[in-house]
């Protein structure tokens, strides 16, 4: 494998394993208060978050663009203030498969958490816990094989990530040229060798997450 | 005995109403009532999981909710101990932690030993590293009643607890649970809508029904003294029937009923209209009325009050007992439905009167058994 393939390898791992990060960070309170708490403009937030799974990558990819590029509604201020622009970075990439891969992770875990008996949270109050212990010691702890099963769907779709990706991030080899990118270039210029191990990379990885997801589950229950 | 616990709240959820005010003092109070009556809201209001429209709870004097004052004590400082249907013990947690999960802000010795003390009183030595799936049901309610009463409540919510269990088990549960209950002294609020187990159970009964009170009594005075014919129905009295009132005397009351003029002695009952014409309804247990023998000398006024003809129109196999639904010989619509009176008779007079092949039958209504209800 050439060395730009390991580095667009190494690259996606990064950007996957920090999206999910983040979607974890982000989409599990996200789910949680979807779940189970109805304030307003839930239907709002559900809608924007689940947006990405209907819309063509590209559309998504523009939106951000308008959000966070250099003219961007959050990207202009940005820039005027610190002089960088997240665009054609490889944050822009962790920015893209995050948005990409999280009404995965809301969507799964969101019926994981509703799922599980209210009686048993009731009776966590009765018995002295805060919604907030109550959530910690006994929803999610009970959700937790739907939330590990998005978490891994999470980043299944991260590590795929392309269109919103090329959008926003750009193919600039070496620094935003994800392994999804990187196939594509090499079938484009013809060096299909390369193109092979890529894709043989990327379906291993994407094995070896599903089937550490299945051990993961099965020690649960 | 003085009144622990005070609840006047009205709560309302959709279309649903429930409005009810009632006292209760030491012991097991049970909310009895059909599905849907407003009893399982009343637990959760007692417990601050929903909050009322309007009015006022009061656990020995500590106001939990008074809707005027703009109090709502929330669940977690209640101290009010919940067992649901079902039990809601947490799955993914062993027994002990199941039982301490209350006592998480209690010093650690304190805690293993109150832990330990529910455990033992409960006789759950031995399975404290169980989990709930690993189980049987009657264990399941121990676990759940040690949870609830290791935070040394000051009310005890049980809601449905027997339900479901299998029916042998329930008749089992149903006396461990009363000795447990006996055991803790503790206020107790139980829900159900099986009758015996609200009788066994309960010091007083509340008959719920539409989101109201019907009756609230002491419950042996509930199955002497149902305040209603409604009541009388929703504790499954059979042949509450209506009749109209043709005199009353100091000592007797007639009454027409199909028909036919009932003799019935006046126990006293104020509520008893005396002006002849008055609608009143009234109820004869099915074990009361005497088949009269035909074999025998011919029945004695002296004795025999109210002697109706019927057939057997229907008749049902209880086991020990038998039903035999007749209908009188009178024209007209029967009183209830096809038929007129339920009568239980033992086996072995079914089988003594060769009750299977005569279906006519004359019986008699001792002046005794016909109890009247306050309309």
């Amino acid at each position: 494998m050439s060395p730009e393939s390991l580095s667009a390898l190494w690259l996606s791992v990064r950007v996957a394993s920090v999206a999910t990060l983040l979607n974890a960070l982000v989409g599990i309170p996200l789910a949680f208060l979807l779940a189970r708490k109805p304030f307003r403009l839930r239907g709002l937030v559900d809608l924007v978050i689940s947006l990405p799974l209907v819309l063509p990558p590209t559309v998504t990819g523009y939106y951000l663009i308008v959000l966070l590029g250099r003219r961007g509604w959050l990207g202009a201020p940005l820039y005027a203030l610190t002089g960088w622009s997240v665009t054609f970075t490889w944050y822009a990439a962790v920015v893209a498969a995050a948005v990409m891969a999280l009404p995965l992770l809301v969507r799964t875990a969101r019926a994981a958490i509703e799922s599980v008996d209210r009686d048993l949270e009731r009776a966590a109050f009765t018995l002295g816990h805060s919604e907030w212990r109550t959530a910690i010691e006994v929803t999610l702890p009970l959700a937790r094989n739907g939330i590990l099963a998005g978490l891994v769907l999470a980043f299944a779709r991260a590590l795929g990530e392309f269109g919103a990706t090329l959008m926003l991030a750009g193919n600039i080899p070496g620094r935003t040229t994800t392994v999804p990118l990187a196939i594509y270039t090499a079938v484009q210029t013809g060096e299909s060798a390369e193109a092979l191990a890529l894709v043989a990379a990327l379906t291993a990885i994407s094995c070896a997450v599903i089937f550490l997801a299945g051990r993961l589950g099965a020690a649960t229950t | 005995m003085s009144d622990r616990l005070d609840v006047a709240i009205r709560a309302i959820r959709g279309v649903f109403t429930l409005d009810v005010a009632w006292t209760a003092g030491d012991g097991v109070s049970v909310l009895f009532g059909p599905s849907g009556s407003g009893k399982t809201l009343t637990l959760q209001c007692l417990a601050g999981l929903m909050r009322p429209e309007a009015g006022r709870i009061a656990v020995d004097g500590r106001v939990l909710f008074d809707a005027a004052r703009g109090i709502h004590v929330p669940p977690q400082l209640r101290r009010v101990g919940y067992v649901f249907q079902g039990y809601a013990l947490f799955p993914h947690l062993s027994v002990r932690a199941n039982v301490a999960f209350g006592l998480r802000d209690h010093a650690r010795a304190d805690r293993d030993r109150r832990t330990s003390e529910a455990i033992e009183r409960l006789g759950l030595r031995g399975l404290e590293d169980r989990h709930p799936r690993e189980l049987s049901g009657g264990q399941r309610q121990r676990v759940a009643l040690a949870r609830a009463l290791a935070i040394e409540p000051a009310l005890v919510l049980l809601d449905e607890p027997l339900s479901a269990l299998d029916l042998p088990l329930r008749r089992a549960l149903r006396d461990e649970l009363q000795t447990i209950l006996a055991d803790w002294r503790v206020p107790t609020v139980l829900v159900t809508h099986d009758f015996a187990e609200a009788y066994q159970l309960g010091d007083r009964v509340l008959v719920y029904e539409e989101g109201r009170v019907r009756q609230s009594a002491l419950r042996g005075d509930l199955l002497r003294r149902p305040a209603s014919e409604s009541v009388a129905r929703i504790l499954g009295f059979r042949n509450v029937l209506r009749g109209v009132i043709r005199e009353v005397t100091a000592d007797h009351v007639r009454l027409e009923w199909r028909g036919q003029i009932l003799e019935a002695r006046n126990s006293g009952d104020t509520f008893l209209g005396v002006s002849a014409g008055a609608p009143v309804s009234f109820f004869v247990r099915p074990e009361d009325p005497r088949l009269l023998r035909k074999d025998g000398p011919p029945p004695n006024p002296a004795h025999h009050a109210n002697i109706l003809k019927g057939r057997v129109v229907r008749e049902a196999d209880l086991g020990v007992t038998r039903s035999l639904l007749l209908r009188l010989d009178e024209s007209g619509p029967p009183a209830q439905g096809d038929y007129d009176l339920e009568i239980e008779v033992p086996q072995f007079v079914y089988e003594v009167l060769n009750l299977d092949e005569d279906q006519h039958w004359e019986f008699s209504i001792h002046r005794g058994s016909i109890h009247f209800l306050p309309s």
